[in-house]
């Protein structure tokens, strides 16, 4: 089955050509050109990943991007044309999972895409237990108890890598290798919202973190299941 | 609280010596005002103490005389034949003088008076010596006695200081006794009386000089008090103004020098703000344009990117030309794209826009991560990279990315002017500073080609073969990075004999770089393997 992909971008001639490089790689694209009918071309096109531009007329990207989030988890990619700090860290806290800066070459963009595509790699074991949450591998489910808690794949795909080798220290580098498939240095960036997001939800005091606890100088790991 | 050791009050008063200048003026004030009244005060006490001297002085041998007149005027009607009658009475003659003399000369003061006969004489009787019971004999000196003696037509006095210490004078005159020859009358007058007065006057002027030097203090405090106050206002007015409180002002008052001086500050402060603030607005319209331009320019340039690489993909199903047209594409527009975000980089830093991330980070990983990055374009131009680090703390507060994109720079500087010799990367620290080398021993540059190796699109040698596709604009990004870690990025070159820049890096962004570990020329005396040093 041919992943579907909406490209959410104003610029016509770079969706076009973004299209045309889908397709070589085995794409379906849908196109959207105006933030306003993002969420409606969602809802028709039902994508598999959204490759989402910051700069849209009607509606800003990141207001896109936290709509969707609103009610799915579907990878989301950022198109952005500013490298700098606060368009990338406020793109990624209104939940898109990775982000590619303008201008990139075609094989950035498919190895991203890709990533974000791949199936969650599973471990031997169906059932993983971190602190008080129990991690359903197959059927991508945490639950606290009885209650089912929300995650997108890759918040999913966060918790699992630490989860499944609890006694490990996870650094930046090491979880932007397993998680977004980086092999070189990557913005770590990354991590750190990723991480603030995901602990908002599995946490429950945000502020004293019993779930991802954080490794001062070196990174993260799971809490203690018990 | 903790008890203040003695041993550092100098110290803590040289210090609030020099840091206040309320107290110096106040303390220089009332020193010089107290040696004022002091030399004032002592001048006064002097001259009224010889005063009174001198007219009790006056007084006392006034009195004396007369004594000398009665006693005199006694012993001559005592004898009236002038020794040629029969022989005088001497006993009854002494009681007679003792009698007349004591209320002629008493006074409060308690006057004293004795007659003593002058040694060394033959007469035909003597008087036994006349004197008041208290009378102090010890201050009779011999000198007085002495002049008395040699001098007897007048009264001789001299100042003398009594047992009890208290001043008196003594007068003494000579007076002739009929049948008993020469005999020295004298009278001592304490002057304790004087001396009360003086000691009075004394202590009225120290009282009044203290009390005076204590009121100029007190005035000098609140005059330097009015004038320091706004002065201190100022100060700290202006320093917050300099920490960028614009907004900050001196209250205006009155129309006094200091007044004025509020109002000029003001002034100043105004036309600063008003300054700042367009210097502020045009930074703003600048960034804002650069960050307009890099989205405006980055859309199009991804289209063509995405559309060059898609041909040069195929390149093989085309013809020879349209395929090397792909090629020149692909190349070129990986080209336009390097230099579009230098270009970027580098408006960013004129606008000022520009914030660290720091991180603790190992710069010899850092420098190894980097050497490993550009082994292969190294290998490709037969320069082999020697990474010496001889140990230490390499943990410094850095911009990773930007350090590793300096180092990028200076060893793609070092491959393409190192002439395939190695290429030597030091790493060193010390308590203030991390540092790194990179040296090559390549052609070299000249000094006027070393002062503009930080300009922009500044080339050592335009004519020689671009082979490694730099913008120009390498170093002076780099320079740019090494100001803004409050670090130095140094260079040093010969001719011939290669090149070497320093990167020296404050280890705590907070506190300024002593001095750079390694050194600059570098040191040649380490030996490299492949290098001659000749």
């Amino acid at each position: 089955m041919t992943a579907r992909i909406l490209v959410v971008d104003d610029d016509t001639a770079l969706a076009e050509m973004i299209g045309i490089v889908l397709r070589s790689e085995g794409f379906e694209p849908f196109f959207c050109g105006d933030g306003s009918e993002a969420l409606a071309a969602f809802h028709a096109s039902k994508p598999d990943l959204v490759l989402l531009d910051l700069m849209l007329p009607g509606k800003d990207g990141i207001e896109v991007c936290a709509e969707i989030r609103t009610e799915s988890g579907v990878p989301i990619i950022m198109l952005t044309a500013k490298s700098d700090a606060t368009d990338v860290v406020r793109g990624l806290e209104s939940g898109a999972d990775d982000y590619v800066v303008k201008p990139f070459n075609p094989k950035e963009l498919v190895a991203r895409i890709r990533t974000r595509l791949r199936p969650t790699p599973t471990g031997s074991t169906n059932v993983l237990q971190v602190g008080d949450l129990q991690l359903d591998v197959a059927g991508h489910e945490v639950t606290r108890g009885t209650a089912k808690i929300n995650l997108t794949p890759l918040e999913f795909e966060l918790l699992l890598a630490l989860a499944l080798k609890p006694q490990q220290v996870f650094t930046r580098e090491m979880l932007l290798e397993q998680v977004w498939g980086y092999h070189y240095k990557a913005d770590t960036r990354l991590v750190n919202v990723h991480v603030q997001r995901l602990r908002a939800k599995v946490e429950e005091d945000p502020d004293n973190p019993r779930i991802v606890m954080t490794v001062r100088g070196v990174g993260y790991r799971a809490g203690a299941s018990g | 609280m903790k008890p203040l050791d003695w041993r550092s009050y100098p110290g803590r008063l040289a210090r609030f010596w020099r840091t206040s200048l309320q107290f110096r003026t106040v303390a220089i004030t009332v020193i010089l005002s107290g040696l004022a009244v002091l030399i004032i005060g002592s001048y006064i006490a002097i001259s009224i103490g010889n005063n009174l001297f001198a007219s009790r002085s006056t007084q006392v041998q006034d009195q004396a005389r007369t004594a000398h007149n009665l006693a005199q005027d006694i012993f001559a009607s005592a004898d009236p034949a002038g020794g040629q009658g029969p022989p005088v009475e001497l006993d009854s003659l002494a009681g007679t003088v003792r009698d007349r003399l004591l209320p002629a000369s008493a006074s409060a003061e308690g006057t004293t008076f004795a007659i003593m006969r002058t040694p060394g004489q033959q007469t035909l009787q003597s008087m036994q010596p006349i004197s008041t019971t208290d009378f102090p004999q010890q201050a009779v000196s011999e000198a007085l006695r002495n002049s008395v003696t040699a001098d007897p037509t007048h009264v001789q006095y001299q100042s003398v200081r009594l047992s009890d210490g208290a001043p008196a004078i003594v007068v003494g005159s000579q007076v002739q006794v009929p049948d008993a020859g020469n005999y020295e009358l004298y009278l001592v007058y304490p002057l304790s009386d004087s001396q009360g007065t003086l000691n009075f006057v004394t202590q009225t002027l120290l009282l009044g000089g203290l009390a005076l030097v204590l009121l100029i203090g007190a005035v000098t405090y609140i005059v330097v008090r009015l004038v320091v106050g706004p002065i201190r206002l100022a100060a700290e007015t202006s320093e917050r103004l300099a920490a960028g409180q614009l907004e900050q002002r001196i209250p205006e008052r009155g129309e006094d020098v200091i007044a004025t001086l509020a109002r000029s500050f003001n002034g100043m402060a105004d036309s600063l703000q008003r300054q700042i603030t367009k210097l502020a607005e045009l930074s703003r319209l600048q960034q804002r344009f650069v960050s307009d331009v890099s989205h405006e320019l980055r859309t199009p340039l991804t289209t063509i990117r995405l559309a060059g690489d898609v041909l040069y993909d195929q390149r093989e199903q085309f013809a020879p030309s349209t395929a090397r047209t792909a090629e020149l594409l692909h190349t070129q527009v990986q080209r336009f794209e390097v230099l579009l975000a230098d270009l970027l980089e580098v408006s960013r830093y004129d606008a000022g826009a520009v914030e660290l991330e720091l991180e603790p980070t190992n710069l010899v990983r850092l420098v190894e991560d980097a050497v490993d990055s550009m082994q292969p374009l190294a290998e490709e131009r037969g320069s082999e990279f020697r990474v010496v680090a001889p140990g230490g703390y390499f943990e410094a507060e850095v911009d990773a990315r930007r350090i590793r994109r300096i180092l990028r720079n200076l060893l793609g500087n070092a491959i393409e002017h190192g002439e395939g010799k190695p290429i030597v990367v030091m790493v060193d620290s010390n308590e203030s500073a991390v540092a790194l080398s990179v040296r090559d021993y390549g052609i070299g540059m000249t000094s006027a080609e070393i002062s503009h190796v930080f300009d922009r699109f500044w080339r050592a040698d335009p004519s020689r073969q671009r082979t490694i596709g730099g913008t120009g604009l390498g170093l002076a990004i780099s320079l740019e990075d090494a100001i803004l870690h409050d670090g130095w990025l140094e260079v040093w070159s010969d001719l011939g004999n290669g090149t070497c820049f320093r990167l020296t890096l404050p280890r705590d962004h907070a506190l300024p770089i002593v001095s750079s570990p390694l050194e600059l020329p570098p040191d040649d005396s380490i030996p490299i393997e492949g290098i001659d040093h000749a």
